[in-house]
């Protein structure tokens, strides 16, 4: 025996007294706030992110308003107006976008690879609960009149800790995300077999992972600051803008970048054939995702935006885009497509994405944008409707994984009717929302910047505001169309509705076991393991 | 249906016991690192924007002396070679050397602590001046990068002492070899850009 092991009878000994004490399972609360289930963990974030991001979309209203009459100031008074603007910015990336992201890959993606868990549950549990308690303390710093621009020190303080807590939260489940990925993949799942969504996910958990430390880095720096020094990045003024490359192309794009490989595997899904281009799809959201490295602009440069470097990073993220597209239309003509909600939603969010990417990469070519002498082109109004069409990409494709893959997150199908239709609201809504900034950035008279909550100009923000207003029926519709999947069903769900299941997790139960997979895989032969099942039969 | 021909199949063989720990911590590591990448990132253009300025970095008064960085930097190489040894030893099983170099690797951290806060009180360097905001940040953000290491190594430290950790598997230690690896990088970093270019 080596030197270094515990003898077998002593190890034997200590596993006999374990399992032969009596367990009681928890159950109802107490099996929800411990569990380390990544289906239980995964639902509570989507379920906190849809309720939170009902909060946004309401703050999103009244701003709309606000900016249809800026001067009458109607809505907010002028004192407080840029706090709560930074309120909705903030919430809407880390109260919305992200956790809602995380939440539906954190229950598909160990199906998808063939896992019985996601790697480090217990870390995956404490994500979610540190984001829901810093996403309180954002909020309440707030209420405190904290904040950037806010006026109480203890309320500013209390800012940038939550700030840090979601954002560590946040990546502690991109660290299980992207470990599940890479290292729990069943047997024969090679990478180029893993399926498109939990590639994408892979892929932008290592984004987020390489670019949102460097906004803690920030946030440690601001908080000793604002606390002992306040010479540099903590004072009230200046904490947003320190912040604000996050909110902007092209380091927002790492939010969309799972869009990709939903709108991948639902297409080739619904057209039930195999995708000829999964190389060249995996390629594409690689490259996505690399473009999308927006940290250097943590350093302010006043002709960041001019550079080269950003120029070429902006042309070239409309290409992935439209490689995922081509694929996508490639499956359509070579199968034969069955219109489902899911796919509805692909193709709403794909379109979407398309929207801000293109405009991102047109943002970025000098003499587009009407700049103000003295602002910097990066600050245009233009590059809020950029960030606008790329964050509700994500939601769009967020909310249709929640519909995609219902039977596996909830307890039934989605109802049909409402998420056909939800969808088509949604992209409507942002296309609706979207056009106006970028229009107001091009011929903007005045300073239309994004930093302002009633830049723009008014008669365009009267038709945003309406943008808004539809995005919202669409959330509207979108959320009656999941209420099904809080319903337990009495009938016995099918593994695979969709019929043409290609991936593992149509393997498993609806809803899935408590370790996803009752027995031992078989191993995968290829990226379709369900597809050569059928043909075998 | 499907599942039920896929249960049919021939069980796969069993698969190499999957390094989740071992690639968790090199994604955490890697995210630490790109912190103080920002961090150092923003030091230096702030550095450079104050000088370009004909001013100075440092206030009057204040100063860095070499020594105690240099001491500190020679402990932190000292402890890569322990951390080296222990998995070493781990890895030939032999306990009493694991014992030993992880034990020495502990000991070196809290000497560079002890550096650092040295450091501190040599260089009269006010938090409220902007050197000094950047400067304590980063050398205190390493120091919590450091502790987290240590507290990463005795854990895996225990383990491997409890028969966890052995010859043929010695994933955790490895891991948190890693980890303490990255610390290093990160402090030749805050070395060369802080302590010798002040």
């Amino acid at each position: 025996m080596a030197v270094t092991e515990t003898p077998p009878e002593t190890v034997e000994a200590a596993s006999a007294a374990a399992t032969s004490a009596p367990r009681s399972q928890p159950s109802g609360l107490a099996a929800v706030l411990g569990s380390g289930d990544h289906k239980t963990i995964g639902r509570l974030y989507v379920l906190s992110s849809l309720l939170l991001g009902a909060g946004v979309l309401v703050l999103g209203l009244l701003f709309g308003v606000e900016a249809v009459k800026p001067e009458t100031w109607d809505v907010f008074s002028s004192a407080h107006a840029m706090q709560l603007f930074t309120l909705l910015r903030v919430a809407t990336v880390f109260l919305l976008a992200f956790p809602l992201v995380i939440g539906v890959a954190l229950v598909v993606v160990p199906l998808q690879v063939g896992a019985h868990t996601v790697a480090f549950p217990r870390a995956a549990a404490a994500s979610y609960w540190g984001w829901l308690l810093g996403s309180i303390l954002l909020i309440a710093s707030y209420i405190a009149d904290g904040g950037p621009f806010g006026t109480s020190a203890q309320g500013i303080d209390l800012w940038i800790a939550a700030l840090g807590l979601v954002v560590v939260s946040l990546l502690v489940a991109a660290v299980s995300l992207a470990t599940t990925v890479l290292a729990l993949r069943a047997p024969g799942m090679t990478l180029d077999r893993t399926p498109l969504y939990a590639w994408s996910v892979a892929v932008a958990a290592v984004m987020w992972l390489v670019t949102l430390p460097v906004m803690v880095g920030f946030l440690v720096l601001m908080y000793v600051d604002h606390r002992h020094a306040g010479v540099s990045l903590g004072s009230s003024s200046s904490l947003y803008g320190a912040l604000s490359w996050i909110f902007r192309n092209p380091q927002i794009y790492v939010v969309a970048i799972p869009v990709l490989g939903f709108v991948g595997d639902v297409v080739s899904t619904s057209a039930g054939t195999r995708s000829k281009g999964r190389g060249l799809a995996h390629t594409a959201i690689g490259i996505f995702g690399t473009v999308s490295f927006g940290a250097f602009l943590a350093v302010p440069s006043t002709h960041a935006v001019e550079s080269v470097l950003m120029i070429v990073l902006a042309l070239v993220a409309v290409v992935p885009v439209l490689a995922i597209g081509a694929l996508a239309a490639d499956s359509v003509r070579r199968g034969k497509i069955k219109v489902n909600p899911g796919l509805a939603y692909a193709l709403a969010s794909l379109v979407a994405l398309l929207l801000g990417t293109v405009a991102g990469a047109a943002g970025t070519i000098p003499g587009v944008l009407e700049v103000p002498e003295g602002a910097l082109a990066s600050d245009s109004i233009f590059f809020l409707g950029v960030t606008h069409a790329v964050v509700m990409a994500a939601v769009i494709a967020a909310v249709g994984g929640v519909t995609w893959w219902a039977t596996k997150i909830g307890r039934r199908q989605a109802a049909t009717g409402p998420a056909l239709l939800a969808p088509a609201i949604l992209l409507i809504g942002t296309v609706v929302m979207v056009i106006p900034d970028l229009v107001s950035g091009i011929v903007g008279d005045g300073i239309e910047t994004a930093a302002d909550p009633t830049g723009g100009i008014a008669g365009l923000n009267a038709a945003a505001l309406v943008g808004v207003a539809i995005a919202g029926l669409g959330l509207l519709v979108a959320a009656v169309s999941l209420l099904p999947l809080l319903k337990r069903s009495e009938d016995d769900l099918d593994a695979d509705p969709w019929g043409n299941g290609q991936t593992l997790e149509w393997l498993t139960a609806s809803p899935p076991s408590a370790g996803n997979f009752d027995a031992e895989l078989a191993v995968v032969t290829s990226a379709e393991p369900l597809f050569d099942l059928r043909e075998e039969k | 249906m499907a599942a039920d021909a896929a249960l049919a199949l021939p069980p796969a063989a069993p698969p190499t016991r999957p390094r989740v720990l071992l690639v968790g911590t090199a994604l955490a590591a890697g995210a630490i690192v790109m912190a103080f990448t920002g961090l150092i990132g923003a030091y230096l253009a702030e550095r450079a924007s104050v000088l370009a300025q004909g001013g100075t970095w440092l206030p009057e008064g204040s100063s860095i002396p070499l020594t105690p960085g240099n001491i500190a930097m020679a402990t932190m190489l000292l402890s890569a070679i322990t951390m080296w040894w222990a998995v070493d030893a781990v890895g030939r099983n032999d306990r009493p050397y694991a014992y030993l170099a992880l034990g020495l690797t502990m000991l070196f951290g809290f000497a560079v602590i002890n550096a650092v806060s040295f450091l501190y009180t040599q260089m009269e360097l006010p938090v409220s001046s902007v050197a000094g905001l950047f400067i304590y940040t980063i050398t205190g953000a390493h120091i919590a990068f450091l502790v987290g290491a240590m507290a990463y190594a005795a854990v895996m430290t225990f383990r491997t002492l409890g028969g966890e950790y052995h010859g043929r598997d010695r994933e955790g230690l490895v891991a948190a070899a890693m980890f303490w690896y990255a610390n290093i990088a990160v402090f030749t970093v805050i070395w060369y850009a802080i302590f010798v270019t002040k």
